[in-house]
């Protein structure tokens, strides 16, 4: 007892420590929605919100040095666990720790029970349109799906019409990724349904989180995520082809050391107890595929697939591809092997098909959508494709065939040249471009070492779904991006991104005693 | 050969070192668990001070309802030097027995163990506890499988290294059976919920510093009797049972000469084998995982005994 009391003068005082508190002149920016402070009015200063205020105490109380402590902590917890990802240079990848903000974001339990169900309803209505556009077609006998957009898409892959994946699953892994605009309602900005990335980030973030903020987790009763890489080896083995059973042989196929997602590949593997392979290792015979292991060819059930699918097959796509298996797609489209993704899912995350995804929602399920979607002009439509060039001053204008910000006109910031030229090319191929206007992200406290201080940071989230047979489940939290860059809307690793840890809470208004308990109480109680 | 006492010096070494870095995994990853949702709702800290055989002593100490504390617990089970079970009261231990034997260690074995006893009395211990729970529980566990190290290269192969195997091994048996049968008992106590049971089940598997290995094993699938199967059965993880008791079989093989003593040892821990083996996974499949643990925690106990009649001058 006495041992537990000097215990908590001391961890009372390590809190508080020396240095300012971070968090004095936390001030949101103006028309931005803060997800864990309100903006000041008039000679009242910023606050947290009512519904986290609690929660944070520990956080909000805490000083500079203390928090720069913590974040030098996360930093070293991330190398020394290997946390890395390669860049490309002119010799061999250099391995860089992907920064991370050790402050967490949080989702409220509320919040999460919509996004769950939002996410679980679109990947459904995503998977029967794939099971429809590869089979019967049947959606485009609907008025209000023009057909020409998606069979004209560079992602539709008219090969793999009547290809029955194993199982009936295409899209074993999803990724969608959500921003929360000015108002704070969660919105779809794009879907990614071939390979996402990031989960890895998620469970280390995590080890990194409860290292650095333990009492911090112990007040926001975060649910875990570490049950994720059973999920997908359950995933994984449930999409086997017939027989293969408790047999089953899944591996994860990267395409080597030097990709960018090398970490991941191997944490993954790792995490199911499954091989780790590359393509070389693989081989086919007989229209099954088999693994070349020391006691000889070992029959591959599930492949969880890390490279892109143009290089997957020699014989079926790139024939310069030295990266593929030869004759893995005539493997696959027997049924004796399970692809995860499976190939061609591209068209279901287009961006020309994106503005289409609430009517397959109405189509396929008969639902109306729970999840928001940014609003997206599709040019190939002649009104939309008024409405564009008449506003072409608010609007960000991409090219569907382009991806990570190329050749995209960012409306309100350009000059009026630049838009009359870029005006000339929509009217040349109007289907080669949608528009949207600029969402303005949300912002969550960010710790900024540079200026040992915490400021408003824009972030988005890609929550990941994985699916069986018995249909998607989500895990709960997901990969949160921020844009470290003071007034950046951009949260790419290549651009000045970072990560934080997702914290989804088990519970917004915990009733329990533990919930009310006072700041030293909580000190004493965990370090 | 070796002086009896020698040689129970050696053993107890042995023991002393696998049950610092037992109990550091324990704490460590019950902290970390209960640092999520899942386990707070449905799992307290009172198991791990009854794997440790404290459920009297804390009650007496502490008192019984403080024993819903985190804090309390581990600053209890790691500082506490009215026990003999704390971390600080294991990692003396080792260190004493250590000195007696200073003539049969390595230089380099004795540093490490020396160093980790200086380093937990002094206050930069205290302070890394306070900074850095995390990696405080991580740099004890660090150092024991250091030492384990440093003497399997360093040291002859003699007698007195396979004493403190033998020791470690009985005392890994002893860890393995008691962690299974607390973090069974708090899985199963309520009517089973499939997510939540394989975080819990994930949870045990770290404390046992099995969570890679049952995965490669097991491709990843996860299911409580799989879990219960890999922990008692399987011979190829250092931590079963099943390998904690050959292993320390081919220690007395090892150490016994044929007309010394030494067949009571064997016999004593041959029958627990056998018996173990018994247990197929239909049978651990039908809740007897306890009567298990027990058997086999009474049982260590025994050969244990024996060993110090045959060997250790008891």
């Amino acid at each position: 007892m006495a041992q537990t009391q000097s215990q908590s003068q001391s961890q009372s005082q390590a809190g508080s420590g020396s240095g300012a508190n971070v968090f004095a002149d936390y001030q949101p920016l103006a028309n931005t929605y803060d997800e864990l402070y309100l903006p000041g009015v008039g000679s009242q200063p910023s606050r947290p919100r009512p519904n986290v205020a609690k929660l944070l105490e520990p956080l909000v109380r805490m000083g500079a040095d203390e928090l720069a402590h913590r974040s030098e902590l996360a930093h070293l917890s991330l190398l020394n666990q290997g946390v890395t990802f390669s860049v490309y240079s002119d010799s061999a990848g250099v391995e860089k720790v992907f920064p991370m903000c050790p402050i967490p974001r949080i989702i409220t339990a509320n919040e999460w029970d919509t996004l769950e169900r939002g996410l679980v309803q679109r990947t459904r209505a995503l998977e029967l349109f794939l099971a429809d556009i590869y089979g019967d077609q049947a959606i485009l006998a609907n008025p209000k799906i023009p057909a020409d957009i998606i069979l004209g898409s560079e992602a539709y892959m008219p090969k793999l019409r009547g290809i029955d994946p194993p199982a009936g699953v295409r899209i074993h892994v999803g990724g969608i990724d959500l921003i929360r605009d000015g108002e704070g309602v969660f919105r779809v900005l794009e879907d990614n349904l071939r390979c996402p990335s990031g989960v890895s980030y998620v469970l280390e973030n995590r080890v990194v989180t409860k290292r650095v903020f333990p009492e911090l987790a112990r007040r926001c009763r975060v649910r875990g995520v570490d049950t994720y890489p059973a999920r997908l080896a359950d995933a994984l083995r449930s999409v086997g082809p017939s027989g293969s059973g408790s047999d089953c042989l899944s591996v994860v196929l990267t395409p080597g050391v030097h990709n960018s997602a090398y970490f991941e590949h191997t944490f993954l593997a790792r995490m199911m107890g499954v091989m780790l392979v590359e393509a070389a290792d693989l081989f086919v015979d007989d229209d099954k595929v088999f693994a070349k292991t020391t006691q000889g060819p070992k029959r591959v059930h599930s492949i969880y697939r890390r490279t892109d699918e143009s290089y997957l097959d020699p014989e079926m796509f790139r024939p310069e591809s030295m990266l593929g298996v030869p004759g893995i797609m005539r493997a696959y489209a027997k049924g004796n092997v399970a692809l995860a993704n499976a190939p061609g899912n591209g068209i279901a995350d287009d961006k020309a098909v994106y503005p289409l995804v609430p009517e397959f929602i109405r189509y396929y399920l008969d639902e109306e959508p729970i999840l928001a979607q940014v609003p997206t002009y599709l040019c190939a439509r002649p009104d939309d494709l008024a409405y564009v060039l008449d506003h072409l001053d608010e609007l960000v204008v991409k090219m569907v065939d382009q991806a990570g910000g190329y050749g995209m006109l960012m409306g309100p910031q350009a000059t009026k040249a630049e838009r009359d030229e870029y005006a000339i090319q929509v009217r040349a191929e109007p289907r080669k471009f949608i528009a949207q206007p600029r969402i303005e992200l949300s912002t969550t406290p960010t710790w900024i070492p540079g200026k040992a201080r915490v400021e408003p940071r824009r972030v988005d989230l890609r929550p990941y779904i994985v699916s069986s047979p018995e249909g998607p489940w989500v895990l709960c939290g997901g990969l949160t991006r921020v844009a470290l860059v003071e007034g950046s809307y951009v949260v790419n690793s290549s651009q000045g991104g970072g990560s934080k840890d997702t914290w989804v809470l088990e519970d917004d208004d915990p009733d329990e005693p533990e919930a009310g308990r006072t700041l030293i109480e909580e000190r004493a109680e965990e370090c | 050969m070796l002086i009896s006492r020698v040689a129970d010096h050696c053993f107890w070494f042995g023991r002393y070192i696998e049950r610092a870095e037992s109990a550091a995994r324990t704490l460590g990853s019950t902290r970390e668990t209960m640092l999520g949702a899942e386990r707070a709702a449905r799992f307290s800290w009172l198991p791990v001070i009854i794997a440790a055989g404290e459920q009297d002593r804390f009650a007496e100490l502490i008192g019984e309802a403080r024993a819903e504390h985190g804090e309390v617990v581990q600053t209890y089970l790691v500082w506490d030097l009215r026990t003999l079970s704390s971390l600080h009261a294991t990692v003396r231990a080792a260190r004493d027995n250590a000195r007696s034997i200073r003539d049969h260690l390595s230089q380099e074995a004795w540093e490490q163990i020396n160093g980790l006893h200086l380093w937990m009395a002094s206050g930069d211990a205290r302070e890394e506890w306070d900074r850095d729970r995390h990696g405080f529980y991580g740099r004890i566990r660090r150092s024991m499988l250091l030492l384990t190290g440093i003497m399997r290269s360093t040291m002859l192969r003699d007698d007195a290294l396979e004493f403190i195997r033998l020791g470690a091994v009985l005392e890994r048996a002893n860890q393995t059976a008691r962690v299974l049968d607390v973090h069974h008992h708090a899985i199963t106590q309520d009517r089973p919920h499939l997510v939540l049971d394989n975080a819990l089940w994930l949870g045990l598997l770290r404390a046992c510093a099995g969570f890679e290995p049952f995965m490669r094993r097991n491709r990843g699938r996860v299911s409580g009797e799989g879990v219960a199967e890999f922990l008692v059965l399987e011979r190829r993880f250092p931590r079963s049972l099943r390998y904690s008791l050959d292993s320390a079989l081919a220690r007395v093989d090892a150490i016994r000469s044929p007309s010394g003593p030494g067949a009571r040892s064997q016999r004593h821990l041959a029958e627990l084998r056998a018996w173990l083996l018994e247990f197929g996974p239909e049978t651990l499949r039908d809740g007897r995982i306890h009567e298990l643990t027990t058997h086999v925690i009474d049982e260590v106990h025994g050969c244990a005994t024996d060993i110090a009649r045959d060997f250790l001058g008891a």
